[in-house]
């Protein structure tokens, strides 16, 4: 009996530890979730010290697992969250994300209103633009010559069989599809989703790999020959491996949009606020692009680039490089039929 | 247990095993229990799932697809094991019969890699098999291909990654029972006239198959469930039911689906653990009838060894 009552004692007693919440979280913190190689760590330091918040930096693969997480933690544990466009939309119709106070980021006014005021969030109520940039195409010049690869048809050419490597990103991939079949990147007329897929379909015999983190490794070390890749990941890859080239295709490159946002059970909003505020600062702006190539949003920063950087067409794409390119942004609810051909894909044999 | 002084034993022994039984059930039991909950309810447009119960999960499990994905890793992982048995029962049998002083240093070599993370070293195998990688560079310098041979992304390149990250659950439940294995036994058979081969097959073999099933389990069932290796050694064409499960919950949002597989992989460790159960109470049921030469002593070699592998497994 005795020794029922001490293991009973010793079950209750353990469970007492784990069920007493963790003390509040200290107030002098701020809890980031990023996409991954997409802040520097000096910029992050450098906000510590400056404003003596400390940073809490955790990092993702791909919108779906991000959204999974803020979504089984119904919008607790993290402070400033950067999805992509259409995400943007899934998150403020199941209201994981806060409407923003744009009186707290006077830096606002830094931001190219060509990439404001989006259909995914109409008066960027919920989400403030960190990066843009381009699915466009990158291909090894040893294995195919210069200027023969423009358009996402030609990845169906029967030579490139098992070359390619192609991305894991949902949008993207239907994206590319879309383009290709000459429909917007944002259909949602299932007949053009269908065929999207079938172009998939057929492209997936060629297709040796998916991958969203090891493209740049696979096209490097010149396992794949070509693929559709992010233009900052190129660039990163081009100072690797200079016999790489990336063209924007002719029918139409996908574009995308990442932004901060505050989830709706963030627990240091103000400083939530404040280091969104630091991060729209043209001279953290521009060093965040000198790092990771992607395009900023942020137009006094685009001065403060050095003169390669700013003059490169891959990194600042102009009118040519966007001729046909789209923005990726919501397809309301026919996101379940992409979902669902997407999943056919991936079972294909 | 050795008891502690001033009867504080039984008070430190009831600690010990209701910290065993809370773990069990915080971790083990109710998680599963949760997952077992999940793959009977119904998806949910807004949240993972919603309260409704459903076989629908299973009934689409036995669809064509995830047939095929079972199918798949269920022959990449036999083949995974078959190999790992291949080559860890004649390591662990050198390991074992070598001088007593080497023993623990070569145990060590075998066990060194896990301070490594398997992920980085899953990383690290890229740089040998890759298209640029160790094996294609001497290949080449050789002259004994041309081109690099296309490894990376294959189904060759998972089994590859099983193999290498799985052999030593193969070797140390070997070692453990060849280890313990009487060598009298082998003196006796050899005095009457067997051969090595024989002396083997009727000694050898049968004393260390617990260990030989305990290595097996421990290789197989891992080998269907890591989705790492083949998420980053494999290629585009075969879907692993690792790779599966995970896609149901973090890019479908089919929580009941990948319950439900999930589920399927969890009632297959316990069958299979249930066969290796049955299977060393029938060695054991046939020592005490004496048919395989067992002296009652209290001593048997095989039984030692029959034990030893299932303790560790628990």
């Amino acid at each position: 009996m005795k020794k029922r009552l001490a293991l009973l004692v010793s079950v209750i007693a353990l469970t007492v530890c784990l069920a007493v919440p963790a003390p509040a979280a200290d107030k002098g913190q701020v809890i980031v979730y990023n996409w991954s190689e997409y802040i520097p760590q000096d910029v992050l330091d450098a906000f510590t010290r400056e404003t003596g918040i400390k940073v809490v930096y955790s990092t993702f693969e791909s919108n779906e697992a991000m959204y999974a997480k803020v979504k089984l933690l119904r919008g607790k544990s993290y402070d400033v969250v950067v999805p992509s466009g259409y995400f943007v939309d899934m998150m403020r119709r199941d209201k994981l994300i806060r409407e923003l106070d744009h009186s707290k980021l006077p830096n606002l006014k830094n931001l190219d209103k060509k990439l404001m005021d989006q259909e995914y969030d109409p008066g960027n109520k919920y989400s403030v633009p960190y990066m843009w940039g381009a699915v466009g195409l990158a291909y090894n010049t040893k294995y195919v010559p210069k200027g023969t690869l423009t358009r996402w048809n030609h990845l169906l050419r029967p030579e490139y069989k098992g070359k390619i490597i192609l991305t894991d990103d949902l949008r993207d991939a239907f994206g590319i599809a879309l383009r290709a079949r000459g429909h917007s990147i944002n259909s949602r007329d299932a007949g053009e989703i269908g065929e999207a897929y079938e172009f998939l379909a057929q492209l997936k015999n060629s297709v040796r790999v998916f991958d969203v983190t090891a493209i740049k490794q696979a096209l490097i070390s010149e396992e794949v020959w070509m693929g559709p890749i992010w233009n900052g990941d190129y660039l990163v890859a081009l100072e690797e491996n200079d016999k790489l080239a990336y063209v924007f295709p002719e029918e139409g490159a996908v574009l995308w949009t990442d932004s901060f946002t505050i989830p709706s059970g963030a627990e240091n909003v103000e400083n939530a606020y404040v280091f969104i505020n630091y991060m729209l600062r043209p001279d953290v702006a521009a060093r965040c692009v000198e790092e990771y190539k992607y395009s900023t949003p942020n137009l006094p920063a685009l001065d403060l680039l050095p003169e390669d950087l700013r003059k490169n067409p891959i990194l600042v794409p102009g009118p040519a490089e966007l001729r046909n390119a789209e923005f990726i942004t919501s397809v309301g609810d026919s996101l379940a039929e992409y979902e669902k051909y997407w999943e056919k894909l991936k079972t294909l044999q | 247990m050795p008891r502690l002084p001033g009867g504080g034993g039984s008070a430190f022994r009831a600690f010990g095993i209701s910290v065993t039984w809370f773990w069990l059930g915080a971790f083990a039991l109710l998680p599963s229990l949760a997952l077992l909950l999940v793959s009977v309810l119904d998806r949910g447009e807004l949240d993972f799932f919603i309260p409704a119960l459903t076989l629908g999960n299973y009934r689409e499990l036995l669809g064509p697809v995830f047939l095929r994905v079972l199918w798949d890793s269920v022959r990449l992982a036999f083949f995974s094991t078959l190999v790992c048995l291949l080559a860890g029962y004649p390591f662990a049998y050198h390991i074992a019969r070598a001088r007593p002083k080497w023993r623990p240093w070569l145990l060590l070599l075998v066990i060194i890699p896990f301070w490594t993370n398997s992920l980085i070293r899953t990383y690290a195998l890229i740089l040998i098999i890759g298209a640029q990688g160790m094996v294609n560079r001497l290949l080449m310098a050789l002259g004994l291909i041309d081109a690099p041979l296309v490894i990376m992304y294959t189904d060759f390149a998972v089994f590859v990654g099983l193999t290498y990250t799985l052999l030593p659950f193969m070797v140390l439940p070997l070692y453990a029972s060849i280890e313990k294995l009487d060598t009298n036994l082998l003196d006796a058979a050899r005095d009457l006239g067997a051969g090595s081969l024989r002396a083997f097959w009727h000694i050898t073999l049968p004393l260390t198959l617990p260990g030989i099933v305990a290595g097996c389990m421990l290789v197989f069932l891992p080998s269907l469930g890591i989705f790492y290796v083949p998420e980053i050694l494999g290629g585009a064409k075969n879907m692993l039911l690792g790779t599966f499960i995970k896609n149901q919950f973090l890019v479908a949002n089919n929580w009941p689906l990948g319950a439900a597989a999930s589920a399927v992989l969890t009632l297959a460790l316990i069958l299979m653990a249930g066969l290796y159960r049955l299977s060393s109470l029938r060695v054991a049921g046939r020592e005490k009838k004496g048919l395989l030469g067992g002296n009652g002593d209290g001593k048997n070699p095989r039984r030692e060894a029959a034990n030893l592998p299932e303790a560790a497994l628990r």
